[in-house]
C-alpha cells in the first residue's frame, strides 16, 4: 500500500476525524481544553494552507498572519462601520485575502523572484500590515484591538460547537489539498516541487500553478483567520503577527512533514503539546519558537510523517 | 530644518553600518542575515550590564563590541556553516530560516531575561555650537565613528590580500576556490567582521538616545531594506542608501508620523525588488 492511495488517504481522513472528535473529551473536556484544542485546530488548517503554497510550489509566504489578519480585519469592520451581514463580510475577508495572495504570486512570478526575495517580499507585506492596523486607528483600534462579540456569526458563544466547526473546516481543508492533488494541478505541483525549469520545458505552465496554489492557499487562511476573529472575541494585531502565525505555522508544518496529507495535522498536535509543556517556565514562548525552527531545519528537515512511514512502516498520506 | 537634516544623516551612517554587514554576508554566501540587529541589541546589552558592574562606559561598551563580534563567529561555525554544504535555493532557504530562528530566539531571551536594561550613554558637553548650529556631540561621535569604521573597512577591502580574497568570493565561489581561497574561513572572519560593526551601530544608538532588548527586530527591519535598496551586492550602494533612507525616516517621522514612514519605506524597498533586484542605487560598483 502507497501512501497515496485514495483509499489509504480516505481512511486517514476518518482516523483522524474521529480522534480529532474524541481527543478534547479524552482530555477532560473543560473549558480550557476546548480552548487550546481549537487553536491547535486552527493552527492546522494554517498549515494544510501553507504547504500547498510553501511546500509544493515553493513559495515562501511570510505573510500568513498578515492575509488572516487582514480577512478577519475586514470582516469585522464591515459589519461593525456599514452593518454588512457577516456571512457577507466574511466571503469578502476571504475574496481579499485570495486576491492579495494570488496577486503577491502572481508579481512573483512575472519578476522571477527567487525563494529568498519572495521572502523579503511577503516579509515587507506582514510588516506593513502590522503598521498599517496600528496606524489606522480609528478603524482597527490599534494596540488595542477590537471586541468581535456580537459582530460575526457568534461561534465565540458555543466553545464546543466552535471545536467542531474548525474540526469541519480543517476536514474540508484537507479533503479540498487531497482533490487538487488527484487532480492534473497536483502532477504539476509535484513537478514543480522538484525541478521548476523542468517542469516548465515539460510543458507545465508554472505561472498558473503557482498562482493557483497561492490564491487557493490564501483564500483558505483568509477562511480560517475570519472565523477564528469570531471564535476568539477579540482581535488585535499581535494575534496576527509574525510570531504568533507564521513562525508557529513554519514549526507545525516542518515538524509534521511537509508535502504529506496528514503532516499539518500530526504536526500541530505535538505542537500543541510541546506548547503546552513549556507554558508553566514564564514568557519564553518566543524563545522556545526560535530555538524549535533552528533545530527543526538544522536536524529534523523530513518531519514526523516521513519518519513514521520508516520506523513503523505506515503507510501514513 | 537643519538639526533635522542632522540628525537623518547621523542615522543614515548608524543604519549603513549595521546594513553593509547584511550586504557583505549576503554577497559571500547568499544568506540574508534576519539576526543582524539583534547583534547589534546583543552589543548594547552586554555594555550596559557591564556599566550596570560598574566598569567604565568606554571598557564596556568596547567589550560589548566584541561580544558581538564573537557571538556572530559562534553563529557562523554552529548555524551558517552547516547551511554553506547546500547549494542555490536550499542554501537561501535555510539561511533566511535559521537566522529568523535566531533572531526570535535573541529577542525572546533578552526581553524575558532583562526586560528592564537599556544602554544609554551620556557624553560629558552635551552640545556645541558649530557654525551658528548647536549640534549634539553624540551626532558629533557617532559620525566620526562610522565614517572612521567605513574607511577601515574600505582601506581592507582594497588594499590588503584578505580583502581581495573578500571580494572575488563576492564575485565567483568557484573561481575563488580555484585560486586556493578558502570560503569557509574567509566566511567567518567577515561574519565577525560584520558583528563588530552592528555592535558599534548597537553602541551608537545608545549615544544617540537609548537601545533596549526589543529593538533587535526594527534594527534588522531598516537595515534590510537599507541593504535591500542599496543592492544586496554593492558597499557603496549600501552606504548611499543608508544615508539617503536615514534622512528619509527622520524627515518623514517629523512630518507624517512613525508608523506611516516604516510603511513607506517598506514600499521603497518592495519597488527596490520589483523594479531593481540588483540594487536602486548599485550604479557605481
Amino acid at each position: 500500500m502507497t501512501p497515496d492511495r485514495p483509499r489509504v488517504q480516505v481512511l486517514s481522513l476518518l482516523a483522524s476525524g474521529v480522534v480529532l472528535a474524541v481527543a478534547p473529551w479524552v482530555l477532560g473536556g473543560g473549558q480550557y481544553v476546548f480552548r487550546i484544542t481549537t487553536v491547535m485546530l486552527t493552527y492546522a488548517t494554517y498549515a494544510v494552507a501553507f504547504n500547498l503554497i510553501f511546500g509544493h510550489t515553493k513559495q515562501l509566504f511570510l505573510c500568513v498572519g498578515a492575509l488572516a489578519g487582514s480577512s478577519a480585519y475586514l470582516s469585522v469592520v464591515l459589519v461593525r462601520d456599514l452593518g454588512w451581514p457577516p456571512l457577507l463580510t466574511v466571503g469578502l475577508g476571504i475574496l481579499f485575502a485570495a486576491v492579495l495572495g494570488g496577486f503577491l504570486s502572481y508579481v512573483a512570478v512575472r519578476r522571477g523572484l527567487g525563494v529568498i526575495f519572495v521572502g523579503i517580499v511577503t516579509l515587507a507585506v506582514s510588516l506593513m500590515f502590522q503598521n498599517l492596523l496600528l496606524g489606522l486607528r480609528r478603524y482597527t483600534n490599534g494596540e488595542t484591538g477590537i471586541v468581535t462579540q456580537g459582530l460575526g456569526i457568534g461561534l465565540g458563544r458555543y466553545p464546543v460547537a466552535s471545536y467542531y466547526a474548525f474540526l469541519g473546516l480543517l476536514l474540508l481543508a484537507l479533503v479540498v489539498y487531497a482533490r487538487l492533488m488527484a487532480s492534473p494541478a497536483g502532477l504539476a505541483f509535484r513537478a514543480l516541487s522538484g525541478d521548476e525549469l523542468a517542469a516548465e520545458l515539460a510543458g507545465v505552465d508554472v505561472t498558473r500553478y503557482k498562482v493557483l496554489a497561492a490564491t487557493v492557499g490564501s483564500g483558505l487562511m483568509g477562511l480560517t483567520g475570519a472565523l477564528f476573529a469570531d471564535y476568539n472575541g477579540f482581535i488585535n494585531p499581535s494575534i496576527f503577527s509574525l510570531a504568533h502565525v507564521d513562525i508557529v505555522v513554519l514549526i507545525v508544518l516542518i515538524l509534521g512533514g511537509m508535502r504529506t496529507l496528514m503532516g499539518p495535522v500530526v504536526g500541530a498536535g505535538a505542537f500543541t503539546v510541546i506548547d503546552h509543556l513549556v507554558r508553566p517556565f514564564g514568557q519564553v514562548t518566543v524563545l522556545v519558537y526560535g530555538a524549535f525552527l533552528i533545530i527543526l531545519f538544522l536536524a529534523f528537515r523530513d518531519g514526523l510523517v516521513p519518519a513514521l512511514r520508516r520506523a513503523a512502516r505506515l503507510p501514513v498520506p | 530644518m537643519i538639526p533635522i537634516l542632522l540628525d537623518g544623516v547621523v542615522q543614515g551612517l548608524q543604519l549603513a553600518l549595521l546594513a553593509v554587514g547584511i550586504t557583505m554576508i549576503y554577497g559571500l554566501g547568499g544568506i540574508l542575515h534576519l539576526a543582524h540587529g539583534q547583534v547589534a541589541v546583543i552589543a548594547g546589552m552586554t555594555a550596559a550590564l557591564l556599566m550596570g558592574a560598574g566598569l567604565r562606559p568606554l571598557l564596556a561598551s568596547a567589550l560589548g563590541v566584541l561580544t558581538a563580534g564573537l557571538f556572530s563567529v559562534a553563529m557562523d561555525l554552529t548555524l551558517l556553516q552547516p547551511a554553506y554544504r547546500y547549494r542555490g535555493e536550499e542554501r537561501l532557504l535555510l539561511g533566511l530560516v535559521l537566522t529568523l530562528g535566531l533572531a526570535f530566539l535573541v529577542d525572546g531571551f533578552l526581553t524575558f531575561r532583562y526586560p528592564e536594561v537599556a544602554l544609554t550613554l551620556r557624553l560629558r558637553t552635551p552640545s556645541v555650537v558649530v557654525a551658528g548650529v548647536t549640534v549634539r556631540t553624540a551626532s558629533i561621535a557617532v559620525s566620526a565613528l562610522a565614517l572612521a569604521a567605513f574607511a577601515a573597512l574600505a582601506a581592507f577591502l582594497v588594499g590588503t590580500w584578505l580583502g581581495r580574497a573578500v571580494r572575488s568570493l563576492m564575485q565567483n565561489e568557484v573561481g575563488a576556490a580555484l585560486c586556493g581561497i578558502d570560503a569557509d574561513r574567509t566566511r567567518t572572519f567577515i561574519v565577525g567582521l560584520s558583528g563588530l560593526l552592528a555592535g558599534l551601530a548597537g553602541v551608537a544608538q545608545g549615544l544617540f538616545s537609548s537601545l533596549g532588548p526589543e529593538m533587535g527586530t526594527e534594527l534588522t527591519i531598516l537595515a534590510l531594506i537599507v541593504a535591500v535598496v542599496g543592492g544586496v551586492r554593492s558597499l557603496t550602494g549600501t552606504f548611499t542608501a543608508g544615508l539617503l533612507l536615514g534622512v528619509v525616516n527622520t524627515f518623514a517621522s517629523y512630518l507624517v508620523g512613525t508608523y506611516i514612514t516604516l510603511i513607506f519605506l517598506l514600499w521603497v524597498a518592495l519597488v527596490a525588488i520589483l523594479v531593481r533586484p540588483q540594487g536602486l542605487l548599485a550604479y557605481w560598483t
